[in-house]
């Protein structure tokens, strides 16, 4: 590999090119020929293009801010082209630009939809702006097929849209029935717990509480009183055991002979001070005369009775009065113990009962807890999507009603004119190009292959000997006459080219040929 | 009548002791005396009347075209870049001698590089200086040229080296270009290259470089390849010149031929046949 600089390429190449100039017309008009050749040939290509506008935001969300959720289709535009060139669009493009009027078998078919494929260019132009473009050698179909990709497209990303929050709606409305079944269930669970224990009530734990207090004093008390009750009891019993059931009752003879005595001894105790004469021992002595008087009469009637045989009621004999009221008492004693003993059956009855339904209260009190703990969740959930259900309504509604419309055909397609693509002129143009850039690029591969030296400064550089002379080639006027000739000839060829390479753009641009 | 041929006759006419030379018409019908020789030999000196003397030889100067048609530069074609070239190089080598008169090996890296090119344009530099003349010497037995320069087959060296009897004046042959001299290879190209390594050889050498001081003795050597004779025949030498042609050898043939060349005696290389085009100097 030879190192030169720049200058030194441009020198050699010039050189190179002059030494081989027939080389290279012969490369240029070649070269030419074949662009032309294949320009000539190259189909016409029509694109029409249009390009549909991705509403990200539009009027209606806003307004729906919270209540529907629009769906999204900016991600859509990465997938427009899996989108347009899936089996379905394919097939209505195929319909629309008229392939399948010949019939094709599904393997032209793929092959024609293969190409379709390559012809179609979808690009994003910023962030919402999809373009779609297809190129076609016949500008009508150009533009069908870009209409109806645009149509298409739209349509069939809205009914996605439209399935996707309908599909959406129809689960939410699912798990609200879910949990509206759920609901309730817990809630006919709960009633049932609440009719099984009236009493099972949150709160009437302290209630119970106070009761069975009550109760246990009550009790205490009660017991108290029933003790005191017998106590008393058993020390009457005693006293009455000990009291004669009756008592021998002084007569009325007693009684005078009593209050004659009484009398007697009273006289007594005045005589003591008093004369027979004092009044008061007159009284006194009165007194006693009366008695005995009385007394003599009782005498007489009782001994009277006696002979008649008729009974009379025993003056002598009475019922003990005290004995009478200590059994009275002890009666009365035994019935209130008896009461007593009765209230505490009752009490330590309801004792029990309140026990009980404290236990049954604890047991229904954990169940009670968990029921309304799932009613809650449950109902807290069932609301929260009762709530979401209508939003996806919303939300599906606007997909139906196409009012949350978020694509728009900016720039529909329109009839392509003038064809698009590479054109004749473009090959003209490129044809001279590689013209000249092909024979230079060989030429400038070999300076760079060939080791065989051209450049003079290479041997002084390697060699360290110096160059004394570069001879130019020595031109004969024999040499200059035939270079002459042949320069005036490679001339024409190239001129020749050129000017058929125009003359062919010309008759073309103007559809001559 | 050429130039010279006129300074000729003004000088006979002054001097009266040499005679006049007409010119002889026709092409390549001129055959070389060797008059002037044997005036060389009596008066080794290098006065302007024996390179005047010389030129009595010279029958018929070829002009600039019929020089050109034949690729040898001409001084009336200043020009032309290739004799600006041939100049310079010539001025250098009249520097690195420093006045003295030289014998110059030319040779070529390999067969077809051009020095029978360079060494006749180099010859045909040296003689632009009416000072100077040129003798060339081709010593390429295998593919000679400067036969062509005159024209005919003519006795040359290899008959020199052979026969001893031959006149060393009876080869050195006017070309058509003032003060220039070819001595030809000869008609008897079958002598081995050894006969360059006999005395005679370098004999004649010696006397040419010798009798004319102002005489350039230019060698055209066999390609580089036959290295032997490169070698006796750089043994014979002053100064050897290599030539290289653009797009034939490779930098690694270059430094192969260099080597065979003692360094003392290297001149360097020159480079042949650049693509010139012919309307862009």
């Amino acid at each position: 590999m030879v190192q030169m600089h720049p200058e030194q390429i441009a020198k050699a190449l010039l050189h190179e090119s002059f030494s081989s100039r027939r080389m290279v017309v012969i490369l240029f008009v070649l070269v030419n020929a074949a662009v032309l050749t294949v320009g000539w040939f190259w189909p016409k290509g029509f694109t029409a293009s249009t390009s549909i506008l991705v509403e990200e935001k539009n009027i209606i969300q806003p307004l729906m801010q919270g209540a529907a959720v629009a769906t999204e289709v900016a991600d859509r535009s990465k997938n427009v082209r899996e989108v347009i060139f899936g089996r379905k669009i394919m097939d209505a493009i195929l319909e629309t630009g008229e392939w399948m009027k010949d019939r094709p078998s599904p393997e032209e078919q793929e092959r024609i939809v293969e190409g379709i494929k390559r012809r179609t260019l979808v690009s994003t132009a910023g962030k919402n702006l999809l373009i779609i473009e297809y190129r076609d050698i016949d500008p009508e179909r150009a533009l069908q097929v870009t209409q109806k990709y645009a149509e298409l497209f739209i349509q069939e990303s809205l009914t996605a849209k439209a399935a996707e929050s309908r599909a959406a709606f129809d689960f939410i409305e699912k798990q609200a029935q879910d949990y509206h079944t759920k609901l309730a269930r817990t809630e006919d669970e709960l009633k049932e717990l609440r009719s099984a224990n009236l009493d099972a009530r949150a709160g009437s734990d302290a209630e119970l509480n106070v009761r069975l207090n009550e109760l246990y004093t009550r009790i205490v008390h009660t017991t108290q009183e029933l003790k005191e009750a017998e106590i008393k009891g058993t020390s009457l019993e005693k006293q009455v055991s000990t009291e004669s059931e009756s008592i021998a009752t002084f007569t009325r003879e007693g009684q005078y002979q009593a209050r004659i005595a009484e009398l007697q001894s009273k006289l007594d105790t005045l005589r003591l001070t008093y004369h027979d004469t004092h009044p008061d021992i007159i009284q006194i002595m009165q007194q006693m005369k009366d008695m005995t008087d009385a007394m003599n009469a009782q005498r007489e009637k009782r001994e009277q009775s006696k002979r008649s045989g008729r009974v009379e009621p025993s003056e002598s004999m009475a019922n003990n009065p005290i004995y009478q009221g200590m059994r009275r008492e002890l009666s009365q004693n035994e019935v209130a113990v008896e009461g007593l003993r009765a209230r505490i059956a009752e009490l330590q009855l309801q004792l029990q009962g309140e026990i009980t339904r404290g236990k049954r209260m604890h047991n229904g009190d954990a169940r009670f807890a968990e029921l309304t703990r799932d009613y809650q969740v449950n109902k807290d959930i069932y609301q929260d999507l009762l709530r979401r259900r209508e939003n996806a309504r919303v939300s599906m509604n606007l997909d139906l009603d196409r009012q949350g419309l978020t694509f728009k055909i900016q720039e529909p397609a329109v009839l392509p004119l003038s064809p698009t693509g590479l054109r004749f002129a473009h090959f003209v143009l490129g044809g001279v190009l590689l013209g000249i850039l092909v024979p230079l690029g060989l030429l400038f591969a070999r300076l760079q292959i060939d080791p065989r030296i051209r450049v003079p400064s290479e041997i002084s550089r390697t060699q360290k000997v110096p160059v004394l002379a570069v001879v130019p080639h020595l031109w004969s006027p024999a040499e200059l006459k035939a270079l002459r000739w042949e320069t005036g000839f490679l001339t024409l060829l190239v001129v020749g080219t050129l000017a058929a390479a125009a003359a062919l753009s010309v008759l073309r641009l103007m559809k001559l040929i | 009548m050429s130039k010279i041929e006129k300074a000729l006759n003004r000088a006979h006419a002054e001097r009266g002791n040499l005679p006049t030379l007409s010119s002889v018409p026709g092409t390549g019908g001129a055959r070389p005396t060797g008059t002037a020789l044997v005036v060389d030999r009596n008066s080794p000196s290098a006065s302007p009347e024996t390179i005047a003397k010389m030129a009595v030889g010279e029958s018929r100067l070829l002009s600039a075209a019929d020089l050109a048609q034949r690729g040898v530069i001409h001084q009336e074609r200043a020009s032309d870049p290739a004799v600006q070239v041939f100049r310079e190089l010539r001025t250098k080598i009249v520097q690195r001698s420093q006045g003295q008169n030289s014998v110059i090996l030319v040779c070529g890296v390999s067969r077809g590089s051009g020095s029978s090119f360079v060494a006749q344009n180099l010859g045909a530099a040296f003689a632009f200086d009416p000072g100077k003349t040129t003798l060339l010497i081709d010593c390429n037995l295998k593919s000679p040229n400067m036969h062509k320069m005159t024209g005919a087959p003519v006795l040359g060296l290899t008959d020199y080296l052979e026969n001893p009897d031959l006149d060393l004046a009876k080869i050195i042959r006017p070309v058509g270009i003032a003060r220039f001299r070819v001595i030809t290879v000869g008609q008897r190209r079958d002598i081995p290259t050894e006969s360059f390594t006999s005395a005679k050889m370098k004999d004649l050498i010696d006397s040419v470089r010798q009798r004319f001081r102002e005489r350039y003795i230019i060698l055209d050597g066999p390609p580089m390849s036959d290295i032997a004779d490169v070698r006796i025949l750089s043994d014979l030498c002053d100064f050897v010149l290599v030539v290289a042609r653009y797009g034939r050898v490779t930098g690694a043939r270059i430094e192969h031929c260099l080597n065979t060349v003692s360094e003392k005696k290297l001149l360097g290389v020159v480079f042949n046949d650049e693509p010139s085009i012919p309307w862009f100097h």
